[in-house]
């Protein structure tokens, strides 16, 4: 090569080399970038979870204690006092005595009743079609409202941590039905299809005006939930038709 | 003599990706990417056939390179058309495929047989570029840029743009300088190491459960 043929050599390759370097770099930079970025973001998914879970749990805890304190006052109370008062009577029959028995031990039982209840490790190893039932059945002893649960048999084991929340937006619109609703009646329907679960709860009650459902903090709060865990939930209503809860989540087995 | 001991590189090249592609195929046997080992196949037997053709019986070869960079890009273009994603990529694709077959067929028709077709080559490697440029836009908007390093379509992808975006400028530049022999096949040959590099780190680095799309 002569000298020319040297210096071209040098100027096409340095040209290149230039060209490709700087093409590395920028893939390199870009790629990493966002790589940081993604990672970023999932820790603040993840967090943000772990935050919601505990808000959660604290919740249901909270529920759960205002449920026992009522159960205490409305149903173990007066039961007690009914004893009392039919011990007080005693002398005058004393028939009465065994019907103070008869109480006494009907308020054992639902003593015992409330007491499984409380038992903290009782919700952790429950399922969430368990711990409907238990809800459920509460109800209907306290003679709150008419309630039914329907759900098919063929279950998938969900994460423990996604049934919880699924379990506290239902309590969070079972309350909303038992407070403001004056429903009389309250059906729930359970249905686990090949990844999809789907739960549909309705009630009798007066309903409201679906303009107004951005105002309820109840409400807005079920359909975050919802968001958080990555399912769908849908409150419909109307004056007078009563209130209908939809949640659709997938399950992601991957 | 040393002209003809460079020629060999990228043959040597070329065999030792292909057996090693052929050696990972069950990495990537479900992924789109699985035609890629006759391509490289395809690639080596063209090289050969060329090195006959030119160095044994010592005819022109152009014919040979021209057919393989038509059906090489045609390749190319159909596999992006098979991993991109986005309808508006995927109708790109088309339409550069369409204008790069009436670049290389108006080529075959006004151009002699016996040259290289700079305009096919020129038209398709920019065109590439562009499809390897949307590659990485879909993977960079995609979960999949936390495990890009393991994806083998990353890698084609990486080689066929380091490649072209070596071989675009020294095209127009040879017109300019006249490089030409030793030093045209330095640069060649530096860009084939850089292609079948990416190409054989990917081979060794995918991952099975991260190729089936």
């Amino acid at each position: 090569m002569d000298q020319e043929g040297v210096q071209s050599f040098l100027i096409v390759f340095s040209i290149i080399a230039f060209c490709l370097a700087l093409t590395v770099i920028l893939l390199f930079a870009i790629f990493q970038n966002r790589k940081n970025k993604l990672l970023r973001l999932q820790q603040e998914t993840e967090s943000k979870f772990k935050e919601e879970l505990i808000e959660t749990q604290i919740e249901i805890r909270e529920e759960t204690l205002r449920n026992i304190s009522w159960e205490l006052h409305d149903n173990i109370g007066q039961l007690l006092t009914l004893a009392k008062i039919q011990l007080n009577e005693a002398d005058e029959a004393c028939l009465n005595v065994s019907e103070a028995s008869e109480t006494l031990s009907h308020c054992l039982k639902e003593l015992r009743n409330l007491s499984k209840l409380i038992n903290p490790d009782t919700f952790t190893s429950l399922t969430l079609i368990e711990a409907l039932q238990l809800e459920i059945e509460r109800f209907n002893r306290m003679k709150y409202l008419k309630t039914s649960l329907q759900f098919n048999e063929e279950t998938f084991a969900l994460n423990t941590k996604v049934e919880i929340i699924i379990f506290r937006m239902l309590q969070e619109f079972f309350t909303n039905t038992i407070k403001h609703s004056k429903a009389t009646e309250l059906a729930v329907w359970v249905q686990y299809n090949a990844n999809t679960l789907e739960i549909v709860a309705k009630d009798n009650g007066i309903g409201f005006d679906n303009s107004n459902l951005s105002k309820g903090i109840g409400l807005s709060n079920i359909k975050n939930r919802a968001k958080i865990i990555g399912a769908t939930a849908t409150i419909e209503s109307q004056k007078g038709e009563g209130t209908q809860f939809y949640l659709t989540y997938i399950n992601n087995v991957s | 003599m040393s002209l003809t001991f460079l020629s060999y590189i990228p043959l040597v090249l070329e065999l030792t990706t292909a057996i090693i592609a052929l050696v990972m195929f069950k990495k990537y046997k479900f992924s789109n990417e699985k035609y890629f080992l006759y391509f490289l196949w395809y690639t080596f037997l063209i090289e050969i056939v060329g090195l006959i053709l030119g160095e044994v019986i010592l005819v022109n070869n152009f014919g040979v390179y021209n057919t393989f960079t038509i059906t090489s890009m045609l390749f190319y273009f159909y596999w992006y058309y098979s991993i991109l994603k986005k309808p508006e990529f995927k109708k790109t694709v088309i339409i550069f495929s369409v204008i790069f077959s009436i670049v290389a067929f108006l080529s075959l028709c006004f151009e002699s047989w016996k040259v290289y077709h700079s305009y096919t080559f020129v038209t398709g490697a920019i065109f590439l570029v562009v499809l390897t440029l949307f590659h990485f836009y879909q993977l960079l908007n995609s979960n999949e840029v936390l495990i890009v390093k393991y994806k083998l379509s990353f890698w084609i992808s990486t080689a066929l743009l380091l490649f072209y975006v070596g071989m675009i400028p020294l095209f127009f530049l040879m017109q300019y300088t006249g490089i030409v022999g030793i030093s045209y096949q330095i640069i060649l040959l530096s860009l084939n190491v850089i292609l079948y590099g990416c190409y054989t780190t990917g081979f060794l680095w995918t991952k099975k459960e991260y190729n089936r799309f």
